[in-house]
């Protein structure tokens, strides 16, 4: 991938959700009306949405809860797709919405490695190599990645699930505040690792609350706001905008 | 890197075949997991059953002297009983357990229930086994044409999923599926003839047990298994039009539902 490629194009993108309409009343006039009426409602949770990510690039993405920024990455991941427009996201892609997904409990730490290598689509040696850099990156000892998942601590789970989730050089990393559980140390080696990763090429969308970890990892960024893109810019400018949205005085 | 566009997901660049290999790294984890911290693991598959027959021996052997060997006639029927109703169930369950996994990763959701379904026909065939021992300990003799379990656990395997893909499929919107499922299935085991012989049915409710599909199953399993013998033609195509009529109903239900998943799970 060359840096300034395009590795993202979303074009006039809206996603809905099919949510039940109101629990069970709705089942019998589902049934009474043999099926002419709908059981379940659209509810649109993102809507005309346009971006462009390049290559290499890290954009952050801030908004209010429900703003639709998870679902906009879900639609990244390739779990959901779009009811309206067209998208285009190229490369292998890493979700990572949220840590020690797929984690089994009764399963030890390698074995969940191999599985969850799986789940991501992986292949065979996609699973050594995420076994390896569980290995190098995790910081869990042999004993450690021996022992059953459920024996874990919060924080050991999400070295276990980063690692996991960063293995096997991915194009794109997709990643939900996922880096606020853990040590402070443990979340300094996830910053660096980040780092490293867009050093080799890798395009980062990155979704958190937190305007500071976005200033300090992201190149740009935008603002959702009610399902849309309100304001895409520097960090500096979407921050003052979210700051706006939230009612928080900005300096000068 | 020319492998990254190969890769890209969009409207056009998606495939929607089934990854296998997923299903089968699921599929031996369910395997796994079923038995991993229980001190009797496996067994439990066949105690199961074998609890029931003694049920049975205890109530009904002298009830039912007319049925030849009738531990052996109990039990070929308890086999797929017993696959039916635990398969069905963790197969019912499967999507809601993986939600986690099904909103963050993109999975596709049919792995689930897929792998459930797998992990079950793997311990059916694995029970079969032991259950050969027991059978052979009531004076059961293998006959040439228990080769035909194959086709007739396959043909009953396919069924099962049918049924339960939509049962997961429709336990996502509807938890009240998953309770009425479970009081569904002691009353389709006293229907079904399992524990009695078919021929105690009166001739004007015969109907009943006819639109039973387990019925059909187990007297072809039993005919096999039971009696040694090569099951009619018409027996292969009820069985093979109701395998294709519950999964082709299976895939339609899931397909139907599977767009209002991610909101429901």
């Amino acid at each position: 991938m060359r840096p300034g490629e395009l590795m993202m194009r979303l074009r006039g993108v809206g996603i809905d959700y099919l949510v039940q309409r109101y629990g069970y009343r709705s089942i019998k006039e589902y049934l009474v009306s043999i099926g002419s009426k709908r059981l379940l409602e659209r509810k649109r949770i993102v809507q005309d949405l346009d971006l462009d990510i390049a290559a290499g690039e890290c954009f952050g993405i801030v908004g209010r809860n429900g703003s639709g920024k998870s679902t906009l990455l879900r639609l990244l991941a390739g779990i959901i797709e779009p009811a309206t427009g067209t998208y285009e996201v190229r490369g292998r892609v890493a979700p990572m919405l949220a840590l020690g997904v797929g984690l089994e409990p009764e399963l030890s730490g390698l074995e969940n490695a191999r599985l969850c290598a799986m789940l991501m689509g992986g292949d065979r040696p996609a699973m050594r190599s995420t076994l390896e850099n569980v290995r190098d990156f995790s910081g869990l000892s042999e004993d450690d990645l021996r022992m059953q998942v459920k024996r874990y601590s919060t924080g050991m789970m999400a070295r276990l699930g980063f690692a996991i989730a960063t293995a096997n050089d991915p194009d794109v990393l997709l990643i939900d505040e996922v880096l606020a559980v853990g040590d402070v140390a443990f979340q300094q080696k996830c910053y660096d690792r980040i780092g490293e990763m867009k050093r080799k090429g890798c395009t980062i969308v990155f979704v958190s609350h937190f305007l500071g970890e976005i200033q300090r990892i992201c190149d740009r960024a935008g603002c959702m706001e009610g399902g849309r893109m309100v304001k895409v810019g520097n960090v500096h400018e979407v921050g003052v905008h979210y700051h706006g949205l939230l009612g928080i005085p900005t300096e000068a | 890197m020319q492998r990254a566009t190969d890769l890209t997901i969009g409207r056009t660049g998606r495939s929607p075949g089934i990854p296998w290999s997923m299903v089968m790294e699921v599929a031996w984890k369910n395997v796994r997991l079923r038995y991993k911290s229980s001190l009797l693991g496996f067994l439990w598959t066949l105690l199961n059953p074998v609890l029931y027959l003694l049920i049975f021996l205890f109530i009904f052997s002298r009830a039912f002297a007319e049925v030849e060997n009738y531990p052996v006639f109990a039990l070929t029927g308890l086999i797929l009983w017993t696959f039916f109703a635990t398969t069905s169930a963790h197969v019912m369950g499967s999507l809601v357990e993986n939600a986690h996994v099904l909103r963050s990763l993109a999975v596709p959701p049919l792995v689930f229930p897929l792998a459930q379904s797998l992990a079950g026909l793997f311990n059916l065939v694995l029970s079969f086994i032991p259950f050969a021992f027991i059978l052979f300990a009531f004076g059961w003799r293998p006959h040439p044409v228990i080769i035909l379990i194959v086709p007739v656990t396959l043909l009953f395997a396919g069924f099962v999923l049918g049924v339960s893909m939509a049962l997961a499929a429709l336990n996502v919107f509807f938890r009240d599926i998953g309770l009425l499922w479970n009081a569904l299935l002691p009353a389709m085991f006293y229907i079904t003839p399992i524990a009695y012989p078919p021929g105690l049915i009166p001739q004007d409710l015969r109907w009943i047990i006819e639109l039973d599909p387990l019925h059909h199953y187990i007297r072809m399993f039993r005919t096999v298994v039971y009696e040694g013998r090569w099951p009619e033609g018409d027996a292969w195509v009820t069985t093979a039009g109701l395998t294709a009529l519950a999964l082709i109903l299976g895939a339609a239900v899931f397909r139907r539902l599977r767009p209002g998943f991610i909101a429901n799970y």
